[in-house]
């Protein structure tokens, strides 16, 4: 049996103990905020933190939570208290199909505890795990940018012409 | 009340009492309504039509007919409607409509989301029925406080009467007595307060929390996980299989045959995808079975070379041109298969009762994925509810329904709901692709840059016949097999042998006036499936059109922009986007080691040039900066638009750089991100969008941001390195 903290909740599980953490987390606890997109950590929809750093769960196996702490998107902020990153997707009209932007945030969630000001080149290096397929990576740059208090690092603003 | 007597096109209909209120229907214009209400009310309500839901406590509830896949559909139709309602689609609950044919999308007869076509087609009609309900409110309120309507002003979900504010929701047992007024007249566009307004995604909240719903997060009681082990060549079916060991495996409940492979069932996914590696199966040979990559390049070059291909169009004599033009440029261009790669991996979760079928997925064509389970199930119709979730993406790729017929064949033989979930590997080998297309394009042009004659060929797989192959089955559940079959058969002949399948040559010529050319097409197809991938043909045409224009002018000596403008005589509108795209890059300064490439392409009704900045190190191309200048007609939500083409650049720019689905032995080669790379934020531009500001009714936007971003990247590159590169993905020599 393997116990871990899940979102500040102690909780078990019984099964094969390689069974990869995103499988437990969403089947098992039923948290479906943590998506599968590729299966092979290499698109990032399934980040978590574990003991506060971002990591690919989908090829976690879940004996390697054992005893540490889990935060999952439900665990880091939700509709009626966001996390300031969360707060900062909703400014900025980030998502568009929404299906990485679980792990999108989580990535930079863990890069904001690292470094509060981070510069577009940390941003840049550490969110390059977590490939976006629509395409949302202007808004996803100045959303964290803001919160990093550097929002001068990209210039989002369009100019408009008349015809 | 108004009084007005009810037309066949736009009636009322009572069908029965909910709560405090009743539930009436709308139909809109071309729509037919039967069958029973399509909204499952659950508290009390007035349901004025299909699309509306006002409470009592004044919740206003928008039943969305189109899909949403990130292109912001659920925030631009919400702002249609509550723009003549007189609610703020932020103050809206916006939920995705059930399957009904009251949601028929007016142009495609059948409830479905693709084409770019969802807010040009509901733009007029969800505008007549938000001002039809908002007439309705304002007659039940002069009823109820004894003042004429006449001196009733509506504000955001409230009647006011002078300084008093009464929500809507006090109305709705008033108004559910009295007839909807029809034809009500439209708000002038200068009174318009939300469309046109920058406004935030209603579903931005949701998916910034997790908590917005997605096919792959349904979660039934008892409900059983499937994977399917399916054959490496398209189509082939299983010889002979050994699933002896995976029968034995933790977790393994059942094993199946289904038509598209043998399908593994277990009490969690990951027991089923790990059961599913110890099956062994022998599969049948099929033509596709020897085919690679190269060999499809041959082939369609050959197609070409032996003058295989049929005629699309023309205009004037190019033939009579060509021999007066004093240069001819002619040269191919070529674009590989392609897969759509969403995010979310394909799934579907089916639950299947004596009273009916219920299925949670992300479909585009919700429409056919009714009429497919209600061919395979044999259940009525109305037993057959379709709970469409966000879509982790479309691309084109969840207008097929293959993914719906999987869990049907499982489902019917297990008894119990069960989640069917594609591997990225299904995804990226077990697909729908974008058709290779080789184009070859002679063209002349005179020394002041004017485009005289003007050939464009193409071979390649045609999509319309291979997805009606995927799509009829839904579209027409109660036609026999027999004759279906006869009509896909019929279809490919057409094809193959009479006709021009349009979405195989659109884009070749219609952006610019051209004053003779000839547009043709020979239909290679090595049995790949091929399908709609976002912008569909125009995602290669434009490559080889828009180089093209780039080669014309170093051949002529003349600046690209002017060249293009010199050939936009009757086309205004490309015109303007193409001279306000000129002087943005005249503007532009760029580092020394910086080029600026230009393209433009009109699709989907939208026209759209783009300027790519672009520098290449080593052999690496890096693209810089995007600009992009659209003209969309009014643009509901620009803020919206501005997303779309960044997205659609972004979209682009893996294609451009990386795209490339190769086949040996007829199986794809690639298999995850590590082998089909999609492009990271360390790898992706800045873009910068200009809107022309418009009044004209709006046109496409989900898919015109992504034909002219790969030519423009490459008429830079061109600039460069002096490289003319033809061949997408674009590599240097």
């Amino acid at each position: 049996m393997i116990t871990f903290s899940l979102n500040g909740d102690s909780v078990s599980f019984k099964g094969d103990p390689n069974t990869p953490l995103l499988w437990v987390i969403r089947d098992d606890f039923k948290l479906k905020g943590s998506k599968f997109g590729c299966g092979a950590g290499l698109c990032g929809a399934c980040t978590m933190h574990l003991d506060g750093a971002a990591i690919k769960t989908c090829v976690l196996p879940v004996a390697a939570a054992a005893n540490k702490k889990v935060t999952t998107i439900e665990g880091l902020g939700n509709p009626e208290a966001l996390h300031p990153l969360q707060a900062a997707w909703v400014k900025h009209n980030v998502p568009q199909c929404g299906y990485c932007q679980s792990g999108q945030i989580m990535a930079a969630a863990a890069l904001i505890a690292d470094k509060p000001d981070a510069s577009s080149d940390d941003i840049d290096q550490a969110m390059s795990g977590n490939i976006c397929r629509c395409g949302c990576y202007p808004r996803i740059k100045a959303a964290i940018a803001s919160v990093a208090g550097n929002s001068q690092s990209y210039d989002a603003t369009a100019v408009e012409a008349t015809s | 009340m108004s009084g007005q007597s009810l037309s066949r096109r736009h009636f009322l209909k009572t069908s029965g009492m909910v709560g405090g209120g009743i539930v009436v229907a709308v139909a809109l214009p071309g729509c037919a309504f039967n069958g029973p209400h399509p909204i499952e009310v659950t508290d009390a309500g007035f349901i004025p039509n299909a699309f509306l839901q006002i409470a009592p406590d004044n919740k206003i509830t928008f039943y969305c007919p189109s899909d949403e896949m990130g292109q912001g559909i659920r925030t631009g139709l919400a702002t249609i409607i509550g723009e003549e309602l007189d609610v703020d689609p932020a103050n809206m609950l916006v939920q995705a409509a059930g399957s009904h044919e009251d949601y028929n999308n007016p142009e495609f007869r059948v409830q479905g989301t693709g084409g770019s076509n969802a807010v040009r087609v509901f733009y007029q009609p969800l505008r007549q029925v938000g001002a039809d309900t908002r007439a309705l409110l304002l007659n039940a309120a002069a009823l109820d406080l004894g003042i004429p309507s006449e001196q009733l002003l509506t504000d955001d979900g409230f009647i006011v009467a002078g300084d008093r504010r009464y929500p809507y929701g006090d109305f709705v047992d008033t108004a559910s007595s009295l007839e909807m007024p029809v034809a009500t007249s439209l708000k002038a566009p200068s009174n318009f307060q939300y469309i046109g307004a920058d406004a935030p995604r209603v579903d931005a909240l949701a998916k910034a929390t997790g908590t917005a719903s997605f096919g792959i997060d349904t979660d039934l009681p008892g409900m059983v996980y499937a994977v399917v082990v399916r054959p490496p060549v398209a189509g082939s079916k299983a010889l002979k299989f050994d699933d002896s060991a995976a029968r034995i495996a933790p977790g393994v409940l059942d094993i199946v045959a289904v038509s598209s492979g043998i399908a593994v069932v277990a009490e969690r996914y990951w027991q089923a995808y790990q059961a599913a590696k110890k099956i062994t199966v022998d599969w049948e040979k099929r033509p596709l079975s020897s085919v690679t990559s190269t060999q499809v390049r041959q082939d369609l070059s050959a197609a070409l070379e032996a003058n295989d291909d049929t005629e699309s169009s023309h205009v004037g004599d190019p033939e009579k041109a060509f021999a007066e033009a004093d240069r001819i440029l002619e040269t191919d261009y070529y674009a590989p298969f392609l897969a759509h790669a969403p995010m979310e991996p394909l799934n579907a979760t089916l639950r299947i009762t004596e009273n009916g079928a219920d299925l949670w997925t992300g479909v585009q064509f919700v429409g056919a994925a009714q009429g497919v389970l209600e061919r395979l199930t044999g259940l009525p119709r109305g037993d057959i509810k379709i709970h469409n979730q966000f879509l982790g993406g479309g691309f084109g790729r969840r207008a097929t329904l293959s993914h719906i017929v999987e869990v049907a064949e499982i489902a019917m033989s297990i008894d119990k709901p069960v989640q069917l979930l594609w591997s990225r590997e299904d995804d990226l080998r077990h697909g729908f692709y974008r058709p290779a297309a080789m184009m070859k394009i002679k063209a002349a042009a005179n020394n002041e840059g004017r485009i005289t004659a003007w050939q464009a060929r193409r071979s390649g797989a045609n999509i319309t016949a291979q997805t009606m192959k995927n799509a009829l089955p839904g579209v027409l559940p109660s036609l026999p097999t027999g004759l279906l079959n006869g009509l896909v058969g019929a279809m490919d002949y057409v094809f193959d042998n009479w006709a021009v399948d349009a979405s195989s040559v659109e884009g070749l010529h219609e952006t610019y006036s051209l004053p003779s050319y000839r547009v043709s097409h020979a239909s290679v197809d090595h049995g790949l499936p091929t399908t709609f991938w976002r912008s569909v043909g125009h995602s290669y045409t434009s490559f080889a059109v828009e180089s093209m224009m780039d080669e014309l002018a170093e051949a002529r000596q003349i600046d690209p922009v002017a060249l293009r403008l010199k050939n936009l005589e009757d086309k205004p509108r490309m015109k303007n986007v193409v001279a306000q795209a000129g002087r943005l890059m005249a503007a532009m300064t760029v580092p020394e080691n910086h080029h600026l490439g230009f393209a433009a392409h009109s699709s989907f009704g939208t026209d759209v040039a783009q300027i790519a900045q672009v520098s290449v190190t080593d052999g690496n191309i890096r693209v810089h900066k995007v600009t992009c200048v659209v003209d969309c007609g009014l643009a509901v939500n620009p803020d919206i638009v501005r997303a779309q083409l960044e997205g659609a650049v972004m979209f682009a720019l893996t294609a451009t750089l990386y795209g490339q689905i190769d086949l040996d032995d007829g199986a794809v080669v690639q298999s995850n991100f590590h082998n089909y790379p999609i492009l990271r934020m360390n790898e992706s531009p800045a873009v910068d969008v200009v809107i022309i500001n418009s009044q004209t009714p709006p046109t496409g936007i989900g898919e015109p941001g992504v034909p002219p971003l790969a030519p423009a990247v490459a008429n830079a590159v061109y600039r460069a390195t002096g490289q003319r590169l033809r061949d997408l993905p674009l590599k240097l020599a």
